[in-house]
This record gives C-alpha cells, structure tokens and sequence, in this order.
C-alpha cells in the first residue's frame, strides 16, 4: 500500500509513561474518524531521545515534530495537519533561547547537532516489527559476513574501525573479539551486558526498546567471527519494555532463520537466550554479569583468568555492551574507513549519552567521539534551566567523574576525559547548576556505591562505608579539617586494593570533587558554609544561607506577614545598617535560592525589605539600635561607602569611637555617586547615614588619604586600629584607538559626575558599552538627561549580561536599544569630538573560565554607529595609590591582600569592601564591613562577636506565626512602578513601596521552610 | 614449569600454581586471611596483596596465577599499605571485645593485625549490627565479629553440600546467614561445626557447656561420669602445645580426674559394642533380605544431614545409636545398677571432637534410661578449656587410667576416630563371627585414607563378596547417596559427617587442614596397633555385659537401650 504520510508516535519507556499509547489510539480512532485510514500509517518507535518533552509524534515526509501531547490534541493534528496539512502550532518544541516555535526535526538544536549510528533507527523503525528492520539494511551486515568474510577478516573490519568498548572501560573492540577467537574451547559464548546501572543512564535500555535487532545481529555476526554457537543477553528486570521487545525480537529472528539452525544456508548455527538479571549495579561487571548468568549470587571474580579465556561457564566468552554491539552492522556495511572518519584519532565513532540534570533538553544524544563538552550542554542541551550557571557535569556515572566549568571545552573521548580524573564511563552525563553542592553531591553517589556494593572485599565494602561516614558528617557541618585526609587516604588505598572494578573506582566521586572543589569541603568544615544551599543543617533557611550578610530574610518576612513591622525592622537591622538601600539595590541572591521558586516565583524579599524600612523611616519614630557601653578604643574608616559605613555601625554599636575619613564631599560611596538617584533617592540613603551617625559616628568629608592623612599620623593620633574600605572608583579604559576624544567617558566617572551635580551633558545619540548594572544606569541616566537615542553595546548574548534582569527589562521598556554580539572597534571623532563608534559584530567561541562562551570578531564585519558620546562601562578597579610608601601588601590584581580576619599585611590596618574583592555587590560590602568590624573588635581586645539581644525574642515570634494566614496559591506581587512616560524625563524613583496589605500578602507567601528543630 | 621472580628472587613452580603457592615453595611469607588451602582461593579479603609488574592494581596472590616472567614485589611499601588497610577495614568494623572472646589468641585476625603491625584504629564508624544465634543446642554465631571471610559458606556448601547459610545483603548490610534470616536451629543445617572450624574468628564458635559441667562437678549430690570419644586423644594435645597426631590419652584421662569426674569411662569400649550390635543387624539384613546397603548412624551430623536432604533412605540407616549415647544409657542403667547409685544423681558428660553430639544427646529419644542418657557433650576445645581454667598443668601429668568395666576398649573401638574405622572394626568382626575363622591381617588399608568415597569388597565365605563403601564428608555423602539411588550396589556403607571422620569433627581444635587429619588419625591406628586386643567382639567386658545384662545382640534390652529411631524432617522447617 502505498502511504501519503506517516505518523510516528515516539514509544521509548519515557513516552510510555506520560502515555503515548493513549494518544496513538486516540490519533488512530481520530484517523479513521477522517477516512485517512488508508492514507496514512500509524508507526510505534523506540525512543526519539527528547524524553523531557513527550509524548512526541513526527509526522512524515515534512518531519514535523510535535511535543507534550495529550490525546485531546489528536483531532487537530488529524483535521489541522494530515487533511488540510496546516501545520499546528501550538504542539510544536518552541527553541528555548528565542521561543520560537520550530516546526522540524531537522531544525531542532537539539537533534540538529547529533550524529546518529548506534540510534540510527531509533525512532524511526517499529521495533515489533522485523520487517521494518530489514527494510533499513537489517541482517544484510549478517549475509555479507556469512557468505563472503573470513573470520579473520571481520575481525580486521573491527579492529580498523577503531571500536572501543562502550560499556565504560574502552577497550579496543576489534582485539577483544581477535582473543576470543584465539581462545582454546570446543564452547564459546557471546555475551551482551545490557544491565544499565548508572543512575539516570538508559542509552542501552532505549537501543534495545528501539532497535532490539541491531543487538541480535551483531551477536550473530560476532558468534560466527569467535566460533559460538550460544548467545546471551544479560538485561536488568527494571527494564520490563526492553525485555519484552528483545523477546519479541528473537522470536521473529528465530521465525526468519536469522537465528537458529543452518543460517542463510551457510551451516552456521546460533541462538540467543536472554537472562534477567535482579538489578544489581555490580552485575555491570562482567565478572560478576557471567557469575548472575551462571545462577549464582552476582559478585565479581579475579581476573585473570579473563572471559575471553574462561568466561561464562569456564569457557572462552566474548562479552560486550548493547551499545558496542549495535556499532557492529554499520562498521560491516559501511566499512572501517567511514566508521573511523567520525570522532578522534583514538576514540573513534559516536557516544551515546544520557543527557541528564538542570539543562533545558535532557534525553538521549549522540555524538562524535571529541565533541566538546560545551556543545553538549549547550548546543544540543540547550543551556542551563532557568538561566543558571552551569557547575559541573557528572560523567561516566557513580565512578566517573565530575568536570568543572573551566573545562567547558574538554573533548569528550576517553583519553581527554582520563586525563582530568573522569572516565567517559557507558554514557551518563548529568549536568548540574550553581545549586548543586559539591560535597552533597560525592556524599550521594556514595550512598548509591556503598548499597550496591557486592559486600565481597573489605576495602569496598566497609571503605566506602567510612567514606560515607566522612561525607555525611561534612554534610552536617560536623566535619574536622583531618576529614579531608582521612577521605585521600581511604579513597587511595581502596583503588589500590579493591577486588573488581566497581570497588576500585569507587572513590572517584570523592577524587573528583576534591579535585575540584576542595574549598567547598573547606567551607562546609571551616564555615559551617554550603553555598549551593544544599546541606540543610548547616543553615535555618535558603534565603538566609544565600545572603553574603547572612541576613535573617525568613525571619523578618515572617514578622511582616504578622503585621510586625517594628519588629521586622529590629530583626533586619542586626545585620544590616541599609535595609532602605538594600531594599532597592540589592541584587537579592535570597530570592534565586528562595524554595518558592520551586512552586511558581520566589517571594519578593528585597521589597519586603525595603517596604519595612520605608515604614519604619515614614514612622517618626525610626528604631535606633542599642549601643554598648563606650570604650576607649578608637578606629578610623577611611572610605564612607558601604563597607565602611557598616563597619563603622558595628564599631559604634560595640562602643568604640569610630571616625570615618571620606575623599569625596559626600558619604555613601558608591550609593551616592554611582546608583542614581531614581534608582536609590539621596534622601533615603542619607538618612540612613544618619542613623549610623546618630550612634555617635563622625564622618570627615573631603579628607584624601595619602593628600590629607596618612595611616601614620592616624596611628599617632590615637587611633588603635584603622579600616581601609575605599572602593573601586576607577573606570576601566576600553583599549580601543579615540578613547581620548572629547564625549568619550568611562561609566563611574559619568554617574559619579551626575551625581556630585557637576554639569552633565548627554544630547544626540549616547552608545554606552558593556553589560553590567554600571552599563545600564548610565544608559538610563543619559536618557533622562535628554539623550535622543541610547544604544548599549554588549559584546555577548542578552543573557550573559551581568545586570540585573529587571533593569534590563526596565530599560528596555524605556526604549534603550540593547545591541548584542556588538564590540568596539575604535571611536570616531572630528576636531576632536565624538562623532561615532566603529564597530564588529561577535560571534560566540570557545567557553571561557567562568563558562561563558568567549566572543570573537567576525572578520569584515565592522560597521559604524554615529555617536555624541560614548560611554564605556565595562568595568572598574580600586585605586590604592592613596597607600604611596604604606608598604601594605597588594595582590596581583591591585586589591588588598587580606587573611581571612581581613587583615592587612600591616598590623592595626584591615581592609573590607570592593578594595579586596574588586567591584562587587552592596550586601557583599555590607557583609565585608560586619566582618571587619567584629575582627577589630578582636583585634582589640574583644569578643568579636555581634549578638542582638532581641534576635531570640524575635526569631521565636517568628517562628510561632499564624498557620491559618497562610496561603497556599497567590502569585507574587511585583511592587507598583511610575510608568514609563511619566519617569524618562526626571530622576524620580520608578520603583514605588508596597502599600501595607500588598506588603502582608506577599509575605504570607513565604512557604516558612525554615528549620524548626524545638518541634 | 613456569619460571618468575618474587622480590628479586628466581622461582620454579610447576603451572597451574598462584602466586601465592610460589612464594610458598621460596619461604616467601604472604599473609592469608580468607584463603583456605584445598578448600577456598576466593581473593575476596585483600589480605595476601602483590604487587605484579605490569599490573595497574594490587592483585590477590592466592588467585592469580604464576606465568612466565612474571615479576613479583610482596613486601614494598604499596603492598603493605594496602595489605594494613584491609585488616584496618575489618577492624573498623569489629568488636573490640577480644578479652571477652571465645577465640581470644587463637584468632586469625588478631594475629593478622599484630603481624602488620597495626598499632592504631584509624578509622572508625558505624559497627555492622548482626545478631547473636544461640539457639542451636550445637552452634553459636555472632555476626557482629564475622569477617565475611565465607571460609564457612564454602566449607558448608561445597564441601558439606549442605549451604545452610550463605552471603545476603550487599553493602555494609552484607551478611552471612541462613535464609531468610532464620536461626541455624531451624533450618537445615547437620550441625557438623565445620563452619567453626573454619572461621578465622569468634563469629562461630560450638554453643559452650562448660559452665553446666563444672556446676555439676561441683554439686555434691551428683556422681559425674566423664566419656570421650577415641579422636579426642589425638587431638586434645594441640591445645597445650604437643604436635598434630601426639597421642596424649594417659594425659587427659588424669586431666578428667583432676577436673573432679568421679567416674572415667570410655567411648571406644561403645565403640566396641556398636560393632556387636550393627554387625549382628548387617548379618540379619543380608539373611533375612532387609534393607541394603546398611548405612553407619555414629555420625549425627550424618544423621541429621539424611533425615533432612534424603528422609526417603532413613530405613538404611543402622538404627544403632551413636557409641556415646550408647554409653551414656549404659551408665545410667548397667553401671548404676552394679555400683548401686540411683542414676537420678547421676550426670553423663561425653567429650567429642563433635558439635553435632550437643544436638544429639537432646534428641527426645535419647532417654532411654529413664532419665537423659548423656547430660552434657563438651567439644575437645572445650575440655581443653576446662583444663586450662582448672590451672592443670597437662604436659607434666602422669598418664591416668580408666574405669572399668565401661573403659575397656579394643583397636577396632580407637580406630572409630577415622574415617573408614567403623567399616574396618566392623569387617574384623563380621569376618571371625560369619566364618568363625581368625582374621590374620585386620588392617584392610582400602578404607583408610582421605579419598572422597572409598570401596572395598571383601569376601566373606557364607555371605560371599561383601561390597563395602565409604565416604567422609557430607558432600561426599550426597554423592554416595545418589549413586546409590542411581543403582549402585553395597551391603555396608560408613559415613562420617566430617572430612576426615572425627579426627577432624568440628569440635576439634583449630586449625585443621589435610596433613593434620593424617597425622590425628595416625595417632589413632597407632594406638590400635599397640593394643592386643583389636578386635571388638574380642572385649572382655563387651562379652561380660551382654552375659550380666544385655543378654543377645538385637535382643530386648539391646533393642530399647542401644538402638533408636530417625525423623524425616525435609528441607523446610514446617
């Protein structure tokens, strides 16, 4: 019959499950509904690969694919595609970069990007059907080997082919089969391992769901090239679909004399019996897979002797993996050259993965040996969920590996991935983001090995328990420094000593993290610091854990939705001397870990935040902390920014005389001269200055270091111990030829200007450079000062710009143009004047350290953009020139070299803020400045510790809050804005306060997942 | 011949050899801990460690095989470390009770860590928790010292063909014991004690009755009598020093009265009558056309293995008692009766180189005399134990002697230690009474030895060829059993429990392995050799007993004191 169309509903395990036999029925009945019956063809395959968007239907010859059915979509694809051949959108995979619906298969990033021989049919063929399989070449790879090879030459055909084993150690294929052929024994076997056991691997189970013939007939070919006569496929019991279709497969080979008796008439006889395995992970070992065949309990045996020499049954046996063999027909069929052409000059072929964990596509992929990490994640995984940062990739399941960011470029063959401790492993690939714990994560792939392993050696049975032991302990902040050697010394000598292979890879995940990750040890037995937010006893909440200034986001949250503003305000200012400020600029690093996420949206806390300052700064009654009894010390701050500031508000608060010594005529540092004003209003941020000077700060205004003081004469004057917190002030140079023309500025000095008041002019067409909060309020700025057109150029995609989401959004809304894959080339003037910007456009190389793709020029691709100034934004530096003859320690990149008490080099002398840690964030300065503070303290003669006398009271009212408040669905309430029109032309906050019932239920949203341990 | 170099030394083996058995041969010392020469090479301990050039990881030398050129390091600092860091693995998860320990100095693990030089605990953590099984009248287990090791996994399926227990569990949780978690006492286990043997540490030990016995010697009211089977003076002497096969019966006969027995009787004069008894049944099975072949019943683990695995064959089984239980209702009746003590005040303990003896004497048909024939069995460990308690110093003892008439024995009762004894006591006597000819050499060499199954045919004028067969060890007895269902034909079958008989029983001190069973069991047909007498029904107070008491052999007092009845229990506990 010949078939207008045909219908291919993906039936991989995945699809199953969401129920793919619902909708193909429903399609089928929908079919027959239309009268299409005979017009087109309803076709079941094995797993398509896209497993996270099923259940999948292509329809062909276009190869339009569809995504998420439910059989309620199947009269429009039937009415809509198949009769009137109207394409429907809604059903199709929409890219998730650009959101664009991408009706074909061919033109999905994710498929696009693949190279398919092992999957070859997968999702083409119907696996219950042989017919289909022969149709694409199957068993012809069989008679060619049968009627005219030699032994020896399939043999050859392999081991030319470069072939390495799949299943995980990569031992040339070709060779293995040569030994088994060599081997002396009147019985041989041949033996596919089909029990997956990897967490999150199924490349294997989908080949045989999908392809189950492909599996068959290289077992055939391979027990006509080594002299067998008896076949086995080892397959796990969890994999019902896989066996059911292997079953089925046999039997219609068995019915076409592919197996059996007499093959082809070539006097070749050889059958296939599948045996079930129980599940075990050691039953991978092929040791311990013949032992399980042989009906005894699955544990791996001494090698050697090896199985080519005495496998299964004490008899020569040729064991490879369902991947290796469903390799085999193509390599027959399309020769050792062609197979050899993909890949690299020693990991040849393609590579299965199970692509799994925080990326936008997972499924199945496959791709040429030496495909860059990167391209995985990225080109054909689609990036990062949720626009996280990438962290690392887990490769080659429980004993593979983990591959960190600065090695986004890695090729995947098995000598690149050896080289850097992972090994590529059968194929599992789980890719995790910035909220994975590195610690946590090695602590849960030693759970799995130590519950499978066999119990047979000490070294792998109790070792890997200790090890265990260790890791939970860090876990749970109980950890010692000693930890980290006893985990070296146990994982070493359990490699060095285990029976099988499961037992001597064990420690890898444990290797591998340490490797890489030893500071996130360190921090969590240091620190008692998981910064993924993962490790919940070492902190009360999420949005806690993630705040650098460890502020008490849960708590005061809680108090708001109660009503307890007063009480919200106490909590907050323990931590924090700048909520009103924090409130409106913090970038909220709360609010990505805040556990609401995971429902719809997290709770807006920077706003809460701020809504509680504004009340407690309208009231007329502003909270004033308690300061201590006052103490003869003095210390002097020089620099009046956030770091300081705060500093000097602990100080003051512990009873010490503080004097803050500011360059510049006002104080706020960066507050004041680098946010403007209708982001963060002067007179918010001065009146929180002057609740830090009410607790008895001075704040010396025009007074330079190094110009009108020095450290010594400060020492001279009685000041025990001084803070350097001077910022990072300096604009950073573009590079480029014109910078020096009039109209071209750096961003700092540009909003710096405008906001010491100094005459500003931004007219005509303003390009601003860069990608950074610096870039944007610039740009923003010179649109309010009555620019005509602002451009911002950034050199990468929008979603590597470093700026806060929404002051894109908002500028954006403003109407700034946003030019991406855009960098500078020089800058035009005439007589001296900008006039414009030459340009080339970028395209994205190779992943850098921080793991984003590295901008190139494209050749010829320069264009010009006129320009009446020019504004570079890319970046800033402090300037430490003030310490002239100091003789205080600087590191490389022009910071403060501090110990981890934020001391200088010099005793008496610390430093805090963005002069140690270069241009970073007002909660990290705040932060710095209550560490610094407490470390005087110590340094003096203190306690060094800040402990609020209200914070229990507080914390237990919290903690004691109204359940029945609390409400279960409501989406987050965004705070009111000025509208656009209305804001462009004047410097007026945009962003307005809560009104106080919003406030209330937007913090009962809070899910309160803070731990309660009194309960 | 294979040739390779260990620690820089050239060595020959011949091929087929481990590592293992090269260093062996060139005086190189590897230490051992899950290897158990002839009976288990598993290299699942990581104990006997090798570094092998060429070789990414450590190798267990007790498995690999030597090959040409092989080069070998068994004492670099690698193979040290690794070698320390398995026992330190173990002894992470051990109790540290050694002090309280029923293998305290005679532990392999002890020994393993002083011999590495273990002088910390590095690691430590969470302890396996594992159940103590006392419940068995014979074995107690404690997992929580079992090393996993399987020593007793193997020894109990392969070599006992019985697999009552086995590894389950994976992980930390892995454990050895009997299906589905049950205790040993209510599955099908022989109680053989072979597994105790073999262990390596305290997990299994025999179930100890020591503190019973020395109440009751204590006890003022109770006339003791102490018997001892013939294989525990070959043994006993290894507990205090004397070298495998030292004969030490005068010694541990003056021991018994040191220890406060009032009475010191012998197994072997049982022995002796056992023959009487299964002889005279042989005969009455092959006239009267009875069920053959006539298999031995000296063995209880043999007996508790055949009602378990083979309950359809019980009716071939000999329905004598064992020679002790014989002994034991012969004591409390007989010898009662004759020394005028009412044998309510009586207590019977029997010393055997057998745990399965423990079960035996509670079996509820073991009360033939009124009250229970042998109160008490203490393993040949344990009266070693007793004797060091009791600050007897057993090398310097004057050689004691024993009481008659129930201590009279000849060379057939010794030789019942061994295996093929039984057979060889029972042909010396079956030949004289058929043919009432003497028998000029009693030593039929045939069924001595340690080959699995053993046969002889003997010809007996009046019987004709008598087809005799013997086999030590359970799983030699299945294989036995099967031929037999298969068609093969004997009169006379003997089956020891034990590989080796007796000799080598698991009460036997440890360590056993085959040149020690030939040296026990030399001592043995030593001891037959010396005596005049080798013949049982030539016993004088065998011909006395059956005059003053028994009257005929298979008579009705024979019948109801000597002779017993089997339970076909199958494999599963209803």
């Amino acid at each position: 019959m010949e078939w207008r169309a045909q219908l291919l509903v993906c039936a991989g395990a995945a699809c199953v499950s969401s129920g793919c036999r619902e909708i193909r029925d429903a399609i089928v009945a929908k079919i027959t509904e239309h009268g299409l019956q005979n017009e087109v063809k309803v076709i079941e395959t094995g797993c398509v690969g896209s497993c996270v968007i099923g259940p999948l239907a292509l329809v062909y010859p276009e190869g339009v694919f569809y995504q998420k059915l439910t059989p309620d979509d199947a009269e429009e694809i039937v009415a809509e595609h198949l009769l009137k051949g109207k394409i429907v959108e809604r059903l199709l995979y929409q890219d998730p970069a650009t959101s664009e619906p991408v009706p074909y298969l061919k033109d999905i990033s994710f498929f696009k990007n693949q190279q398919k021989i092992v999957l070859r049919n997968c999702g083409i063929i119907d696996p219950m059907n042989i017919e289909d399989y022969i149709a694409h070449d199957g068993y012809k790879a069989l008679n060619k080997v049968l009627t005219s090879m030699t032994q020896e030459e399939v043999i050859d055909t392999i081991i030319k082919s470069g072939l390495r084993g799949r299943g995980g150690a990569g031992f040339t294929t070709g060779m293995k089969w040569k030994f088994t052929n060599q081997a002396i024994g009147d019985t041989k076997y041949v033996v596919c391992n089909a029990d997956e056991g990897d967490p999150g691997a199924f490349m294997d189970r989908s080949v045989l769901e999908g392809d189950p013939h492909s599996v068959i007939e290289a077992m055939a070919i391979a027990g006509y090239t080594i002299g067998a006569k008896q076949g086995f496929v080892y397959v796990r019991a969890e994999y019902p679909l896989a066996i059911e279709r292997l079953t089925w497969a046999i039997k219609q080979a068995r019915e076409n004399n592919f197996l059996g008796k007499n093959i082809f008439n070539k006097g070749f006889d050889f059958d296939i019996d599948i045996r079930i395995g129980a599940g075990a992970f050691v039953c991978g070992e092929e040791t311990a897979l013949m032992t399980s065949i042989e009906g005894k309990r699955g544990e791996p045996r001494p090698r050697p002797p090896f199985p080519a020499v005495k496998g299964l049954f004490n008899s020569p046996t040729l064991l490879n993996n369902v991947e290796t063999y469903a390799n085999i027909t193509a390599i027959i069929l399309n020769g050792s050259d062609w197979f050899a052409s993909f890949g690299t000059e020693k990991s040849k072929g393609t590579k299965v993965f199970a692509l799994a964990g925080n990326v936008n596509n997972t499924g199945l992929v496959e791709v040429p040996m030496g495909t860059s990490l990167g391209d995985i994640v990225y080109n054909i995984g689609g990036g990062i969920k949720n626009k996280k940062k990438f962290k690392t990739a887990q490769i080659g399941g429980p004993s593979g590996g983990c591959i960190p960011v600065q090695h986004l470029n890695i090729p995947i063959d098995y000598e690149s991935v050896a080289e850097i401790g992972a090994i590529v492993g059968s194929g599992g690939l789980i890719i995790t983001d910035e909220d994975t714990c590195m610690v946590d994560f090695a602590r849960f792939f030693m759970d799995f090995i130590q519950d499978e392993s066999c119990g047979k050696c000490p070294p792998c049975r109790i070792g890997t328990k200790r090890i265990l032991e260790i890791l939970q302990r860090i876990t749970q902040g109980k950890g010692e420094e000693e930890d980290i050697d006893r985990l070296i010394e146990l994982c070493t000598r359990i490699k060095d000593s285990a029976l099988c292979g499961l037992g001597q890879t064990a420690p890898n995940p444990v290797l591998s993290t340490l490797r890489f990750f030893k500071h996130e040890y360190l921090e969590h037995i240091r620190d008692g610091y998981c910064r993924a937010g993962v490790c919940s006893s070492l902190f009360d909440a999420p949005c806690q854990n993630a705040c650098p200034a460890g502020q008490n986001a849960w708590g005061y949250v809680t108090l708001i939705s109660e009503g307890k503003f007063k009480e919200a305000i106490v909590l907050i200012k323990e931590a924090n001397p700048f909520p009103a400020v924090c409130g409106r600029v913090c970038v909220h690093p709360c609010e990505n870990k805040c556990r609401r996420n995971q429902l719809d949206e997290a709770v807006a806390i920077c706003a809460l935040k701020r809504f509680a300052a504004d009340q407690d700064m309208n009231s007329g009654d502003s909270y004033r902390p308690p300061v201590a009894e006052p103490k003869d010390d003095q210390v002097a701050i020089i620099g009046a920014g956030p770091a300081g500031l705060t500093a000097a508000y602990f100080l003051a608060r512990k009873g010490y005389k503080t004097t803050v010594f500011e360059a510049l005529p006002v104080a706020g540092g960066m507050l004041a001269v680098g946010i403007p004003e209708y982001r963060l209003p002067k007179d918010i941020l001065n009146a929180e200055i002057k609740a830090i000077t009410d607790l008895g700060v001075e704040i010396k205004l025009n007074t330079s270091l190094g110009k009108d003081i020095t450290t010594e004469q400060l020492f001279a004057q009685g000041f025990k111990a001084i803070l350097m917190a001077t910022g990072a002030h300096q604009g950073q140079k573009l590079g480029v030829p014109g910078e020096d023309a009039q109209g071209a500025v750096d961003g700092v000095t540009f909003l710096r200007d405008l906001n010491l008041k100094k005459a500003v002019n931004a007219d005509g067409n303003i390009v601003v450079i860069g990608g950074g909060n610096v870039a944007i309020d610039a740009a923003r700025s010179a649109l309010r000062l009555g620019a005509k057109d602002v451009t911002i150029l950034y050199r990468r995609e929008k979603e590597d710009m470093p700026a806060n989401e929404e002051e894109i959004i908002d500028a954006e809304k403003e109407g700034i143009k946003i030019q991406t894959l855009v960098a500078p080339v020089r800058i035009i003037s005439a007589k001296g004047k900008v006039t414009g910007i030459e340009c080339a456009r970028m395209s994205l190389g190779k992943f850098d350290n921080s793991g984003r793709r590295r901008p190139e020029a494209i050749p010829c691709s320069e264009f010009t953009l006129s320009a009446d100034m020019v504004i570079a934004a890319i970046g800033q530096a402090p300037d430490l020139s003030c310490l002239d003859g100091d003789g205080i320690q600087v590191t490389k990149s022009g910071a403060f070299d501090v110990d981890t008490n934020l001391a200088t080099s010099k005793e008496g002398i610390f430093a805090a803020g963005d002069n140690v840690r270069g241009p970073a964030t007002v909660v990290e300065a705040i932060a710095d400045g209550k560490n610094a503070a407490l470390s005087i303290d110590k340094f003096l003669g203190g306690d060094g510790i800040f402990k609020d006398a209200y914070h229990d009271e507080l914390i237990k009212m919290a903690v004691t809050y109204n359940e029945e408040a609390y409400q279960k669905e409501m989406e987050r309430i965004e705070s009111p804005q000025i509208a656009v029109t209305k804001r462009i032309s004047n410097f007026n906050e945009v962003v307005l306060a809560y009104p106080v019932q919003m406030a209330i239920e937007e913090a009962k949203r809070c899910l309160h997942c803070y731990r309660r341990d009194e309960e | 011949m294979i040739n390779l170099t260990i620690n820089g030394q050239k060595v020959q083996v011949e091929d087929g050899a481990t590592i293992l058995e090269a260093a062996q041969q060139a005086d190189i010392h590897i230490p051992t801990l899950c290897y158990l020469a002839e009976v288990q090479a598993i290299g699942a301990c990581r104990v006997c460690l090798v570094e092998i050039e060429g070789n990414r990881n450590l190798q267990a030398s007790c498995v690999f095989p030597a090959s040409e050129g092989l080069v070998v390091h068994t004492n670099n600092d690698r193979v040290r470390k690794a070698r320390k860091f398995a026992v330190e693995m173990l002894i992470s998860n051990h109790p540290m009770d050694c002090l309280a320990c029923a293998r305290n100095l005679n532990c392999e693990l002890q020994s393993l860590a002083e011999e590495l030089g273990i002088r910390e605990v590095r690691f430590s953590g969470e302890q396996s928790e594992g159940r103590i099984d006392d419940l068995s009248p014979s074995i107690r287990r404690d997992q929580n010292k079992c090393i996993l090791c399987r020593r007793c996994v193997t020894v109990c399926k392969d070599i006992q063909s019985v697999s009552a227990i086995f590894t389950q569990g994976r992980g930390f949780e892995t454990r050895i014991e009997p299906a589905f978690d049950a205790s040993l006492n209510d599955v099908a286990c022989a109680m053989c004690g072979q597994c105790s043997l073999v262990c390596p540490v305290g997990a299994i030990t025999e179930k100890e009755n020591i503190e019973e016995v020395w109440e009751a010697l204590a006890d003022p009211t109770k006339i003791v009598a102490v018997q001892d089977a013939p294989a525990v003076r070959a043994a006993l002497g290894e507990e205090f020093g004397f070298a495998p096969g030292a004969l030490v019966t005068g010694k541990m006969l003056a021991a018994a009265r040191k220890l406060g027995f009032d009475l010191v009787f012998d197994t072997n004069f049982a022995a002796d009558l056992t023959i009487i008894e299964e002889g005279n049944e042989l005969l009455k099975r092959v006239k009267e056309g009875g069920v053959l072949p006539l298999i031995t019943s000296c063995s209880p683990g043999w007996v508790k293995f055949i009602e378990h695995f083979y309950p359809e064959m019980l009716p071939h089984l000999s329905t004598c008692k064992s020679p002790h239980q014989m002994l034991g209702a012969l004591t409390k009746t007989y010898y009662a009766q004759k020394a005028g003590i009412d044998p309510k005040d009586m207590v019977v303990v029997s010393v055997m180189p057998c745990t399965a003896k423990k079960f035996e004497c509670n079996r509820p048909e073991m009360n033939d005399s009124g009250y229970k024939d042998v109160d008490y069995v203490l393993t040949t460990r344990e009266l070693a134990k007793m004797i060091k308690q009791a600050g007897i110093d057993f090398a310097s003892l004057e050689d004691g002697s024993y009481d008659h008439p129930l201590g009279e024995y000849t060379g057939a009762g010794t030789i019942f230690g061994a295996t093929g004894g039984v057979m060889e006591a029972a042909l010396r006597t079956v030949y004289e009474v058929v043919t009432g000819k003497t028998l000029d050499n009693v030593e039929f060499t045939a069924v001595r030895g340690l080959q699995g199954i053993k046969e002889a045919t003997v010809p007996i004028e009046g019987i004709g060829d008598v087809k005799a067969a013997v086999a030590h060890g359970l799983g030699n007895a299945r294989k036995l059993l099967e031929s037999i269902k298969a068609g093969a034909q004997y009169h006379f079958i003997e089956i020891m429990a034990c590989p080796g008989g007796c000799v080598s029983g698991g009460g036997q001190p440890i360590p056993v392995n085959n040149e020690i069973r030939r040296l026990r069991a030399g001592a043995l047909y030593q001891e037959d050799r010396d005596l005049e007498l080798r013949k049982s029904h030539q016993n004088p107070s065998i011909t006395r007993i059956y005059e003053e008491f028994l009257g005929a052999p298979l008579g009705e007092k024979s019948h109801h004191l000597l002779h017993t009845g089997y339970t076909a229990r199958g494999v599963y506990k209803d």
